[in-house]
């Protein structure tokens, strides 16, 4: 795996363009704009649905309710694309980062849930005259989806107290979480 | 105080990471509509997606918790920056726009949102939304003083 995650660093690291244009003036910070906006897009679209299986809104039917998904989707294309540049801007501090690890298993499984839900849910959910209320499976996947979900959300706003730091002038680099008062109190 | 040196290292991330999910809730839901008024699942009576606005409440509220928490931890950071101003304006006109949606579209029997005065208020909620979130990420690179003492 360290294997892995040097050869990736290295091979970000050549995208110097990338990393000279992400620390233009307002790059980041707009960059991080997208990411959010693309995070709203994506529970606005996803959540949506979501809710619906779990029975909200439940005079629409379930197919109306899917047309939502693609709004979700152009959400999750806005947050790939601004996050693909953060961390080909700065490989280091997203490839060593056990919260980045964590946001992409979230993601990644969240991505799976969803081709469960296709794969066994999807056509009986949205046949015309279906049934009002998902399947207690859909329900299931349902509850997965807005977990994984809030999972990558946590797990990304996380990543800024994970990221290699250094801990003030004296002590070596650490994890910024280390550098918070009372960490030492806590035992690490 | 106790928010930015708690001795539990996660209270600061924890109240961001609720301020992240409650921003996607609250703005979620509103693109949602403002997507559908603007023409996605016209099929839809509009009305019927009134039973999703406690979503967005649910993500206001959260946000203006947490938000206060983190106002309580980083007073002058917040303060001393006119970004922080612009952003809790554009969220005043958001959520006034949100309770004049409601009145207008959704609990309107005979909603019309192909007139174009619902658009435009669409729009301005779109708009709105946007601007607030990019002002709430450049308040994190706009700041001049961290502390009071700096």
């Amino acid at each position: 795996m360290i294997d892995f995650q040097i050869w990736l660093v290295a091979l970000c690291a050549r995208a110097t363009a990338v990393r000279t244009l992400m620390h233009a003036p307002w790059v980041w910070g707009g960059a991080e704009t997208i990411h959010f906006i693309g995070l709203s897009l994506l529970f606005g679209g996803i959540f949506l649905f979501d809710l619906r299986l779990l029975g909200v809104g439940n005079r629409i039917p379930i197919a109306e309710v899917h047309r939502f998904i693609p709004l979700g989707l152009l959400g999750f294309g806005l947050a790939l694309a601004s996050g693909v540049l953060f961390v080909m801007a700065e490989p280091d501090q997203y490839v060593y980062n056990p919260a980045f690890h964590f946001k992409i298993l979230f993601m990644v499984l969240a991505g799976l849930n969803a081709g469960v839900f296709y794969l066994t849910s999807y056509r009986r959910a949205v046949a015309a005259g279906a049934a009002i209320d998902a399947t207690r499976l859909s329900k299931l996947i349902a509850v997965a989806s807005l977990s994984l979900w809030l999972g990558v959300v946590v797990s990304g706003r996380l990543l800024t107290f994970y990221r290699p730091w250094p801990c003030g002038a004296d002590n070596p680099p650490g994890v910024l979480a280390w550098c918070l008062p009372g960490y030492d109190e806590q035992g690490r | 105080m106790w928010i930015r040196e708690s001795t539990s290292v996660f209270a600061y991330p924890t109240i961001l990471s609720a301020h992240a999910i409650g921003m996607g809730l609250a703005a979620g839901f509103n693109f949602a509509l403002v997507a559908h008024v603007l023409g996605l699942g016209r099929s839809i009576p509009t009305s019927e997606l009134r039973r999703f606005l406690p979503v967005m409440w649910w993500g206001f509220w959260l946000n203006a918790v947490s938000g206060a928490a983190l106002l309580i931890a980083y007073p002058t950071k917040a303060l001393t920056n006119p970004v922080f101003y612009v952003k809790m304006s554009l969220i005043a006109f958001a959520i006034r726009l949100v309770v004049v949606m409601d009145r207008r579209i959704l609990r309107s029997s005979w909603p019309d949102t192909a007139r174009p005065s619902v658009k435009v208020l669409a729009i301005a909620s779109l708009v709105s939304w946007t601007g607030a979130i990019t002002a709430g990420r450049f308040l994190a690179y706009t700041y001049t003083r961290l502390f009071a003492s700096w």
